[in-house]
């Protein structure tokens, strides 16, 4: 309860200094239980988010593509809490992804770099709670989001767990667009006046269409040359594809990756898990 | 060539790399030696991949034919006598408490340690670990009479063929089950991280390696199959060398 307290105390310290250097950054923080919420704006974004736990940060991204929420974390889509998982041993942040139906996050839509504008606001989050280096663990669309992490801000980030990632099927290129066309897209033009259908189109294209391969955010050369440590859990649903999952461990130099599958029978679970504790101990900086 | 005696046993060891003691025990059954940790018979070389951050510790197990450890066959205790080499071993060297990481015969190996010395041995990594088929209960009484137990009795005249049947009776016939040197009750209650590489062939079961692996509340599993093809191997070492670092206790 203190560190919650005292967590909650930092991060409107850290928020007054960013007020303090750039007016148009407001943050406000309540705390509910261990749980503490917070909300910053930048620019035109705002950004939910909650924090659990002490330690090392673990930045933690919900499934759900673009619909990825904290809530999701905590729903019966997701395999597991890592917010709960991991609290006991690791400052945990998590954060309504922008635009998310069901979210608390908004922002403009990017349509010329969707997935960066999202990478931004990660990275704006962490500056916001005056983390430097962290790790990272997410679900799904956390899969894309986490490579751009590490391509964009590869000092920052000290580990990373990639969970049943989405990427490109061959057989499937546009099953992303049109899933979010049909989903998310006509959800948010309702409750956003401010954003068309049009809008909605381009930004989809851009952020599955226009190089819909492997895992969109970044080549198979860059996931070569990546000495960051990942740690990937495979699915197969075709959202998330196997084969490109274990390409991309097999092609990191410090991938490692789980038993497939883990998620059934739910008994193997909490292999998992404990793969991925140890993983981030591991890897975690030895301070920490 | 290191060798400890401690009364009729005579132990060869070797010793590669610094850092915290990790015990390694190479596959071949009962043919267990040094020189099986390395080349091309294992899928790895345990020294090559963990002298840089371990001191690793290799065996000859007693009374393996290309060996150089002998001693009694004990014919009432076989598994005991092995883990008394073990800890022996440890106890010469001056380490309490250590990792132990092993293939194939290992596996039940590993168990009689945890069973034997839970205080004593911090983590356990089992690759490709030996446990009892039931539709193969005689599979290693069989083989080991046929491949062990002639080249032996060849290099032993104290010993004689109804000794080596008595010991390989009690080893594997007596309680053909599951990982052979400890109950799924005492596997269900360890509390020791272990990390299980399962394998499928006859000797090495799938199905027990991941009974074991779900029963233990501290178990951690490899992806599978993990040695073939070849280029995923580098995939479970690093795991294993995760689940090392995560569990050995801060320098």
């Amino acid at each position: 309860m203190m560190d919650s307290v005292r967590r909650s105390i930092l991060a409107t310290g850290a928020a007054a200094t960013a007020l303090a250097a750039a007016p148009r950054v407001f943050a406000q923080n309540t705390k509910q239980g261990e749980t503490a919420m917070g909300t910053f704006e930048k620019g035109a974004v705002r950004i939910h988010f909650e924090e659990t736990g002490k330690g090392f940060p673990l930045l933690v991204i919900a499934g759900g593509g673009l619909n990825s929420t904290i809530a999701g974390l905590s729903g019966a889509s997701s395999p597991f809490n890592p917010m709960q998982e991991f609290k006991d041993e690791y400052r945990c942040i998590a954060a309504d992804l922008r635009n998310a139906n069901g979210g608390q996050s908004s922002g403009p839509l990017e349509i010329e770099r969707p997935w960066d504008s999202h990478a931004d606001d990660h990275l704006a989050l962490m500056d916001h709670l005056g983390i430097d280096k962290f790790m990272v663990h997410g679900f799904c669309i956390g899969g894309p989001l986490i490579w751009n992490l590490l391509r964009r801000a590869p000092n920052r980030i000290v580990a990373a767990v990639l969970a049943q990632p989405s990427g490109s099927r061959p057989e499937a290129r546009d099953l992303f667009y049109d899933n979010n066309m049909k989903g998310w897209g006509p959800e948010l033009v309702k409750r956003r006046p401010d954003v068309t259908m049009e809008q909605v189109d381009k930004f989809l294209t851009k952020m599955y269409r226009t190089n819909p391969d492997f895992v969109f955010t970044v080549t198979r050369d860059f996931v070569r040359q990546c000495q960051t440590p990942v740690l990937i859990l495979p699915d197969d649903i075709p959202a998330h594809p196997y084969a490109v999952a274990m390409e991309a461990a097999m092609l990191a130099p410090r991938g490692e990756v789980s038993m497939f599958p883990w998620k059934e029978p739910k008994e193997r679970i909490p292999l998992a898990i404990r793969q991925i504790q140890s993983f981030l101990r591991a890897h975690r900086p030895v301070a920490a | 060539m290191p060798i400890v005696e401690k009364g009729a046993v005579r132990i060869h060891y070797e010793e590669a790399g610094s850092g915290y003691p990790l015990l390694l025990i190479a596959g071949g059954g009962l043919n267990s030696t040094i020189a099986g940790l390395s080349g091309a018979y294992p899928p790895f070389d345990s020294f090559e991949e963990f002298k840089g951050e371990y001191r690793c510790i290799g065996v000859d197990l007693r009374n393996a034919n290309t060996g150089q450890t002998t001693g009694p066959l004990e014919i009432d205790r076989p598994w005991d006598s092995h883990t008394d080499d073990h800890l022996a071993l440890m106890d010469h060297l001056r380490i309490d408490k250590f990792l132990v990481r092993a293939f194939c015969i290992g596996g039940p190996l590993i168990w009689n340690l945890l069973k034997r010395a839970p205080d004593r041995v911090i983590a356990g990594v089992l690759a490709q670990p030996s446990g009892s088929r039931p539709e193969m209960r005689d599979l290693f009484y069989d083989n080991n009479t046929k491949g062990w137990a002639p080249t032996l009795l060849k290099q032993r005249p104290d010993l004689t063929p109804e000794m080596v049947d008595r010991f390989l009776t009690r080893m594997y016939r007596t309680n053909p089950d599951f990982v052979f040197t400890v109950t799924r009750d005492f596997v269900r209650q360890c509390q020791t991280p272990v990390l299980i590489l399962p394998d499928d062939v006859p000797a090495h079961p799938y199905a027990v390696a991941m009974e074991s692996a779900m029963l233990a509340p501290n178990a951690e599993v490899s992806l599978f199959p993990w040695k073939d093809p070849k280029e995923r191997v580098p995939l479970a070492v690093r795991q294993i060398r995760s689940f090392l670092r995560a569990h050995r206790p801060m320098a």
